[in-house]
């Protein structure tokens, strides 16, 4: 088991797609060689949302980050409840061979449902 | 021990009584030419250049988003001075394979949809290599699309028995590839691993394909067989073509521990695939 504290802190870590200007840094923001981009207690604006992309940053961890839903599916999109819960059912078949609570199969799964969602739109 | 075991083997399926093809001369001679110390890129460029079909493919995908170059490569030459000899290789060996394999019952596999999975992986595990900074990107494509060569040797010379683990993995809800190393005592990747040893292609993509399902093993390329092993699952999720599996293969979380990664890296990652996969596919397969 994971020690809740540690669930904590990898709740904080928020990615990309979900970061928007305005939020404070918890750490320093670094790029894939480890070149700092932006120091921890730095407010984000769009233009260092635009650089962190340039420079392959996929996530930033993120001072209350937990309180941020990054579970949400499909961001502003209206989804009909019917097609979503068609679309969580095929690929929870797809995966059943797989341990769902894993992070990188529950992301995976989390994308494939939205990808499913958006093409049959 | 099931009575198949021992009784195929990889020897047999591979000297089988349907021969399986064998790749062109061709690459034996651009391997030549490649290894001689005093050949140049224009030597390398007109071996390439005699096959027009090949030359076409080669000279779209140097164009298609897949490489993303500003200007245009209009010739082998250029690709090979700009992508690389051993890329350009690879990206012959790739295209080359894609048109060898023949006489597939049509119930077991169409063609079209094994080429679509295997595509789909090749990018997938370029895409990964890139976003890990690896270098020789294309012999992640090419393994990916060589990845599930293995079944075509096992759809070719044992129908019957493959139709009957077909069957069994659907009815009793198994990966296909169990299934074969219960029955069979090795899987396909194991077969395809076999093959392209006897095609004498590098060992750098022969090992990921033999290992794609048991990554922790690999000796020599245990970081690419990881790839390789990701890549399969996130193709089979995103749902391209068939490969003979049913649902998504089973993660290795070793594996995944090994390649430290973030799942952050696949909203970006999917969108790529997404984005380059239907032009990709078009010219590989393409008339």
């Amino acid at each position: 088991m994971i020690p809740s504290e540690t669930v904590e802190r990898l709740m904080a870590i928020v990615p990309i797609d979900n970061l928007s200007a305005g939020m404070l840094l918890k750490s320093d923001v670094c790029d894939r060689s480890g070149r700092m981009l932006l120091p921890a207690g730095g407010e984000l604006t769009d233009r260092h949302l635009k650089i962190f992309r340039t420079w392959g940053v996929l996530e930033a961890d993120i001072a209350d980050g937990d309180n941020i839903e990054t579970a949400q599916i499909l961001a502003g999109v209206d989804v009909d409840p019917v097609r979503l819960a068609a679309a969580e059912e095929a690929v929870k078949r797809l995966f059943r061979l797989n341990d769902r609570e894993h992070p990188a199969i529950k992301e995976l799964m989390r994308l494939c449902i939205a990808r499913k969602v958006s093409h049959e739109s | 021990m099931s009575p198949e075991a021992g009784v195929v083997s990889i020897e047999t399926l591979l000297e089988g009584v349907s021969a399986v093809p064998s790749l062109p001369l061709f690459h034996a001679r651009l391997d030549e030419a490649i290894n001689h110390p005093r050949s140049s890129i224009a030597d390398i460029a007109k071996i390439i250049s005699e096959d027009q079909g090949l030359t076409a493919r080669i000279l779209k995908l140097a164009n298609s988003p897949l490489f993303g170059y500003y200007s245009r490569i209009d010739t082998i030459t250029q690709a090979v001075t700009i992508i690389g000899v051993q890329q350009v290789r690879d990206l012959a060996l790739a295209i080359s394979v894609m048109g060898l394999f023949e006489g597939i019952p049509e119930d077991l596999m169409t063609m079209e949809l094994f080429w679509k999975h295997s595509i789909a992986c090749g990018l997938t595990a370029r895409i990964l290599a890139t976003s890990q900074r690896e270098s020789n990107l294309e012999r992640f494509f090419v393994a990916g699309i060589l990845h599930d060569i293995g079944r075509l040797v096992m759809f070719i010379n044992i129908p019957d028995l493959c139709r009957e683990m077909l069957e069994m993995s659907r009815n009793e809800g198994r990966l296909l590839h169990e299934v074969e190393r219960e029955r069979l005592g090795f899987d396909h990747g194991d077969v395809g691993g076999v093959l392209l040893q006897r095609w004498k292609i590098p060992t750098r993509v022969a090992e990921p394909v033999e290992y794609h399902h048991r990554s922790m093993q690999a000796g020599q390329y245990p970081r690419e067989a990881c790839i390789l092993h990701l890549a399969d699952i996130i193709s089979h999720a995103l749902e391209f073509g068939a490969s003979g599996e049913a649902c998504v293969p089973t993660l290795d979380s070793r594996a995944w521990d090994r390649l430290a990664l973030s799942p952050n890296l696949f909203p970006s990652l999917v969108r790529e695939i997404d984005n380059q996969f239907a032009e990709t596919a078009s010219i590989l397969q393409g008339a």
